[in-house]
């Protein structure tokens, strides 16, 4: 193929969209980075020495995101049902398969640190707020409402999951930090997706908007205290707290409900 | 504001400068298919400077790159974030990218 008819920025934009919700373009995006890895990490990365305390501040993050990963298994996996053309089916099938991921790696994790019954750890020491987003998401599903599921789940809860992993990865014992590194690669397309498909939404439908900031209004807490907390666990910065907002008030105001 | 494509336009337009061409290189960005990854590479925070054919993607801060220099009106793709960008000029003249839905 000539370099000119390689040039991704020359494509139409109705053929970039078709391609990048294909499932063509997800196996051959996950494969340059998940190739070679086993359950999220490389085998040979050591396991960190890591001290009791540590240890179980680690066990408590990890059960939360395992957590907000099912949250986002489910979510997806019911979106597929409500959304309103093939080539989103298609898309969020390809998200379906990267939660289900993140919840084995991240459930695996676990299990390397010593957690002899990951689903009972997490019922233990997960979230209440957590567990209420992730009820009132699937409400949303179960509704049928596209717009205001479809803004819980990829630009609500994406953008959290993509700051907090970033800034853990960047704290992280060597194998948790390749996890959370892959996940976040993951978590990209799905924000992205969520914050496009939102907005082309928008455009035809303003009156939404406002709909939409009456739910951001009513989840905004349950997030963003449990992520807080998440942050205070692993010694984030207080600067990572202020990120954390800052990134997804950001995606709200390009929406314009801010 | 209608979307440019660089590689489509003549190199110079009626009173505009020539653009300049950029080899790409493969910086390793390894979140899109192998032929794509020379059209992205990772930011590296404030301090990394773009080059006239670089733009950050606001969606998902990864720099796009384009094997012309750009302007304003340049189409951009981010395929990290599936997000379709439109170059503008931005505070001081700085050449930025906006997301369009």
């Amino acid at each position: 193929m000539s370099e000119e008819l390689l040039d991704l920025h020359q494509l139409e934009p109705a053929r970039f969209f078709e391609q990048v919700h294909s499932f063509e373009f997800w196996f051959e995006a996950v494969e340059g980075y998940l190739h070679g890895l086993e359950y999220g990490h490389r085998r040979e990365t050591p396991e960190a020495e890591l001290s009791a305390a540590e240890r179980d501040r680690l066990i408590t993050v990890l059960c939360n995101y395992c957590v907000g990963e099912t949250a986002a298994l489910e979510g997806a996996g019911g979106l597929v049902q409500i959304a309103p053309n093939r080539a989103t089916k298609i898309f969020l099938s390809t998200q379906t398969v990267d939660e289900g991921r993140h919840l084995e790696v991240l459930v695996h994790r676990l299990r390397e640190l010593g957690v002899a019954d990951p689903e009972l750890e997490i019922a233990t020491r997960a979230t209440p707020a957590l567990l209420e987003f992730k009820r009132r998401l699937l409400a949303l599903v179960r509704e049928r409402d596209w717009l205001a599921a479809l803004f819980a789940q990829n630009v609500i809860l994406e953008a959290m999951e993509f700051t907090v992993f970033q800034a853990h990865a960047r704290s992280a014992d060597p194998r948790t930090r390749e996890v959370l590194q892959g996940i976040v690669k993951d978590e990209r397309r799905h924000m992205g997706f969520g914050e496009n498909e939102l907005g082309r939404r928008l455009a035809a439908e303003p009156g939404a908007a406002q709909r939409l900031a009456a739910i951001r209004h009513e989840l905004d807490p349950l997030v963003f205290g449990s992520f807080r907390d998440t942050l205070a666990r692993i010694g984030g910065r207080r600067e990572e707290g202020a990120d954390l907002a800052e990134h997804y008030r950001a995606a709200v105001a390009r929406l314009g409900f801010a | 504001m209608s979307a440019r494509d660089p590689l489509r336009k003549p190199d110079a337009e009626d009173g505009e400068r020539p653009r300049r061409r950029y080899e790409l290189d493969d910086r390793g960005f390894d979140e899109v298919p192998p032929r794509y990854r020379r059209f992205y590479r990772r930011w590296e925070g404030p301090r990394d400077t773009l080059a006239p054919n670089e733009a950050l993607c606001p969606v998902c801060k990864v720099v796009v790159r384009s094997t012309r220099e750009l302007r304003p009106g340049d189409r951009l793709y981010c395929m990290a974030c599936m997000s379709r960008l439109v170059v503008v000029s931005g505070a001081g003249g700085r050449l930025e990218a906006q997301v369009v839905y």
